[in-house]
């Protein structure tokens, strides 16, 4: 059975009088990867510190375990240092007057662990990350990516109930971060530790996560599994959040449970396009709605006439990125849309495509 | 920022009040406030309200506006006050432009051996001022100085003449105004971003026409700022005066203050209406110094830029000439002729014969008043950087790691003693131990003497701590607390251990400051508490100078062992 690590209550935090994290409530269990996503200011980052006990809320409760940490209507608040938690900081925050042993040995040392375990155990932890033989080295010479695998060792080595990472990839350059990703995942399932991870990235998010909370406004958006959230947002916001979206304009035309018929405007005028309600939207007929799909559902084929429910048009740019093609094409004459194509064909700027637009993949949305 | 309190440490578990906790801290940081507020307002306060109390000492108290008209009518007065402002003038013209020339060369060219050249100036910012009045004496009195006597085989008379007006001017300039400036400014223009000056060097500029058309305008809020320190700094002058004034009655305000209280009848009502008069002169000073501090993290960036230094091709060794020559005025030639005059028989009488001995030492060496003084020099020192380390670190926490609402008000308190004039201050605490029944039995002892030290060294202590705070990030700290410190282990284990070189040499810079103090302790000292200081004070007064410059190079030396182990323990300038 799925134990819960991490309970959120109705937790609210205001900085003066704006809500950095307005009425949040989550469930976290046990060896899972949870992410919090959102642009900066969502209030992602608060809500991690709110978890650590390095804010205090001003609504609502945080259970850890089957401990209350907080709590506003209890009036009770555990400080930070009896929370059993791990962190990794956006900076590392890794003390500079110890060396890389010292570092990691003084939770242990904290938790009066005899000093033989704690060699033991520190060479353990350093040993699962790459950094075995670096103990005597002092902490400011290490590279990046060594600081960040020695945060994640300290944050480790007194196995905490839960382990809180704050944006820690975004100071390494792209390559390493990429390896740095893949290291963690593989670290967590090798452990089991539950995580909880704040990141503004959503590459990140998605591909190292188990579940996922797209944050806005103080508020959770929508929490889901990430293929879920990618393929079946419940919100705007998260659909335009999360990859690429490509949106047309127009108004219900005919309405049949999920499946929709919008008559197209604008340059598109006189166009018919299928797709299918979007999850919680009211449709009815004559309801101006937006069309949206990912540019990689998109089936281009080089054509004559638009045939079923697609369009025609004209590609006006073409940008080759490595792994495939990115091209900017007009419909109707004036609007334009970002497409991935394939690398397998040979494309060129001024070509007339048609763009297939698979009726199950495209949501109709309220405008 | 983190919520964490120096209280917080206590909170305990589950089922203690949140409330409480808020409530601690609050109290903890209005205590501080309130302790502060009452060391830095109270004394100017009762000095307000002294300039209004006419009544001769040990009369019953009478209040009327006597003080006033004297310091307004007076015609002694008034040109105290005239003369005040006009050295202050004219020090800052002279000084500001060389030092800005002189920090430029330092942090933005290639000039060989700037490193070095940079600590001599450090060095010399340390050295008394008395000692290096003294120095001056030896070389440019009238009849006797040294350079007067070469020239006048070559002009027939001496040309410099050291108690006038411009002699005033010289020895300010060469003592306090030019090196802080330098000591204050070369870092800041070593953490401008070079990218403003390759530009405008891309564009076809040339090194001079960038200097003044580039590097000086974006530098301006740093200039601005360090010249109205300077100028309050200048406005606090008291040793060059009593020294150089006197003998042609020659008075500033500080001196003319200091004069109408250690006559036979005291005039305490116009001592303190000039002193308010100050007072309100320096008020604008401040609050333009503090929007060109605020203003200024917006116009110099700092950070981790490649400063490639400028080539000065061949004004290379033009500049070297030029800051070794300045560099000889206000360090070589200070510290050699105090030493050269601490082994003559007659102070400055260079043509006798046989000028040398060693008596002086022997005699000082052995008195009894001597010893006395050392000792409680040494005492008041480590006992005022102690406490002060204490003191200023705690407000300095309170100021950048928590949320208390006044934090803002305890900042510019802590930074108000640096526009009171050391002799006001003296004057206030004098009132305040004198005239508060509880506090009379401190009155002559080190306590107050330390506490003097500890109000005038404040605003740079708090300043450089908060600085050192701010460089070290909260999430330090933080990391420590979410892996299982308490706040006070966090506070020993990480706070402290960083922070410990800028700790120590804030200490070594209180130690200094509290060695070399006599404007703030002028008043206080008495012969139970004497320091070296004032020691040597009243040996000039007693015209025993040959004894007086002894002393004055022992109190040089602790000051430049200071220095030099301020500097080891790696605090470059951060000052300001």
């Amino acid at each position: 059975m799925a134990l819960t690590v991490l309970r959120l209550d109705g937790v609210s935090k205001l900085f003066g009088a704006l809500p950095a994290v307005d009425g949040v409530s989550l469930e976290i269990e046990r060896g899972e990867i949870f992410t919090l996503l959102g642009p900066s200011g969502c209030g992602k980052t608060t809500t991690l510190r709110l978890v650590a006990g390095l804010e205090q809320p001003d609504a609502g409760e945080i259970t850890l375990r089957d401990r209350i940490v907080a709590s506003v209507p209890r009036r009770t608040f555990l400080a930070p240092h009896r929370r059993n938690l791990g962190m990794v900081f956006q900076s590392y925050a890794i003390w500079p007057h110890m060396t890389v042993f010292e570092n990691v040995a003084y939770p242990l040392e904290l938790r009066g662990v005899r000093r033989a375990a704690v060699r033991e155990r520190v060479a353990a932890v350093l040993e699962l990350v790459g950094l075995a033989g670096l103990e005597t080295r002092a902490a400011t010479l290490l590279s990046g990516g060594q600081m960040q695998r020695l945060a994640l060792c300290r944050a480790l080595v007194y196995e905490p109930d839960l382990l809180l990472l704050d944006e820690p990839f975004s100071n390494l350059d792209a390559k390493l971060r990429e390896q740095m990703r893949v290291e963690l995942k593989l670290l967590q399932r090798r452990l089991g530790v539950t995580v909880l991870f704040v990141t503004h990235d959503q590459i990140e998010a998605l591909s190292l996560s188990d579940r996922v909370a797209v944050m806005n406004g103080g508020r959770v958006e929508q929490v889901g599994a990430p293929r879920d959230l990618y393929e079946r947002p419940a919100s705007a916001f998260v659909r335009d959040f999360l990859g690429q979206t490509v949106i047309l304009r127009g108004v219900v035309k005919e309405l049949a449970s999920e499946d929709v018929a919008v008559a197209m405007e604008g340059a598109l005028a006189g166009a018919t396009l299928r797709g299918r309600t979007a999850p919680g939207a009211a449709l009815s007929v004559g309801t101006a709605v937006q069309l949206a799909i990912r540019p990689e559902d998109i089936e281009v084929t080089t054509a004559g006439d638009a045939d079923g429910n697609a369009l025609v048009g004209t590609i006006e740019a073409l940008l080759f990125v490595g792994d495939r093609y990115e091209a900017r094409v007009t419909l109707g004459g004036e609007l334009l849309i970002l497409l991935l194509l394939s690398r397998a064909r040979t494309w060129r700027e001024g070509q007339r495509v048609q763009l297939a637009l698979p009726p199950d993949l495209v949501s109709v949305w309220p405008a | 920022m983190t919520p964490t309190s120096p209280t917080g440490g206590r909170v305990r578990a589950i089922g203690l009040r949140r409330a409480s906790r808020v409530e601690a801290q609050t109290i903890f940081c209005s205590v501080v406030l309130a302790v502060v507020a009452f060391c830095v307002l109270f004394p100017v306060v009762l000095v307000v309200l002294e300039s209004f109390q006419v009544a001769p000492p040990g009369q019953p108290a009478a209040y009327g506006l006597d003080g006033w008209r004297a310091a307004l009518s007076e015609p002694g007065l008034r040109s105290a006050l005239l003369n005040t402002l006009k050295v202050t003038l004219v020090r800052q013209l002279i000084s500001l432009p060389l030092a800005v020339l002189i920090a430029w060369l330092l942090a933005r060219t290639d000039l060989p051996g700037r490193h070095w050249l940079e600590f001599a100036f450090w060095a010399a910012f340390f050295l008394p001022t008395l000692t290096v009045t003294l120095s001056w004496i030896l070389l440019l009195d009238p009849e006797y100085g040294l350079v007067n006597t070469a020239l006048t085989r070559v002009l027939g008379k001496g040309p410099f003449d050291i108690y006038s007006f411009w002699g005033i001017v010289w020895v300010h300039v060469v003592t306090g105004s030019l090196t802080v400036k330098v000591v204050l400014l070369t870092p800041a223009f070593r953490n401008m971003n070079a990218a403003f000056e390759e530009a405008s060097y891309v564009a076809g500029g040339t090194t001079l026409r960038t200097a003044l058309r580039i590097t000086v305008p974006v530098m301006a809020p740093v200039i601005l700022s360090v010249l109205l320190l300077g100028t309050m700094v200048s406005m606090q002058t008291f040793e060059v005066e009593q020294v150089l004034g006197l003998p042609f009655r020659f008075f500033v305000f500080s001196t003319m203050v200091y004069d109408l209280l250690v006559t036979r009848v005291p005039r305490y009502d116009a001592a303190t209406a000039l002193a308010v008069l100050i007072l309100l002169a320096m008020l604008p000073l401040v609050f333009v110094q503090q929007w060109a501090t605020r203003r200024r993290r917006y116009t110099t960036v700092t950070g981790q830029f490649h400063n490639q230094p400028h080539r000065l091709g061949r004004w290379r060794w033009a500049a070297l000439a030029l800051l070794l020559a300045v560099t000889v005025i206000v360090l070589g030639a200070p510290v050699a002729f105090a030493l050269l005059g601490t082994f003559m028989k007659l102070f400055g009488f260079f043509h006798i014969a046989d000028p040398w001995t060693l008596d002086n030492w022997k005699n000082v060496l052995k008195d009894d008043l001597f010893l006395g003084s050392l000792r409680n020099t040494l005492v008041l020192a480590v006992c005022t950087a102690v406490v002060a380390l204490l003191v200023h670190s705690v407000i300095a926490y309170v100021i950048v790691r928590t949320r208390y609402a006044a934090r803002r008000v305890l900042d510019t308190i802590s930074w108000l003693p640096f526009t009171v004039p050391g002799i006001i201050l003296g004057l206030a605490l004098l009132w305040l131990f004198l005239g508060v029944g509880a506090l009379r039995p401190l009155y002559g002892t080190m306590a107050v003497l330390v506490i003097a030290g500890l109000i005038s060294g404040m605003p740079l202590g708090v300043q450089i701590i908060k600085s050192g705070l701010l460089q070290l990030g909260s999430e330090l700290e933080e990391a420590s607390r979410i892996v299982g410190a308490s706040w006070w282990t966090t506070y020993r284990r990480i706070v402290l251990r960083l922070m410990a070189p800028t700790l120590m040499a804030v200490g070594m810079i209180t130690f200094v400051g509290a060695a070399r103090n006599i404007g703030n302790i002028a008043l206080l000292a008495t012969s139970q508490n004497r320091p070296l200081s004032i020691f040597q004070l009243d040996l000039i007064a007693q015209r025993k100078f040959e004894e007086a410059m002894v002393v004055a190079c022992v109190i040089m030396f602790i000051s430049l062992a200071g220095a030099l182990v301020a500097r080891f323990l790696g605090l470059r300038g951060s000052v300001g």
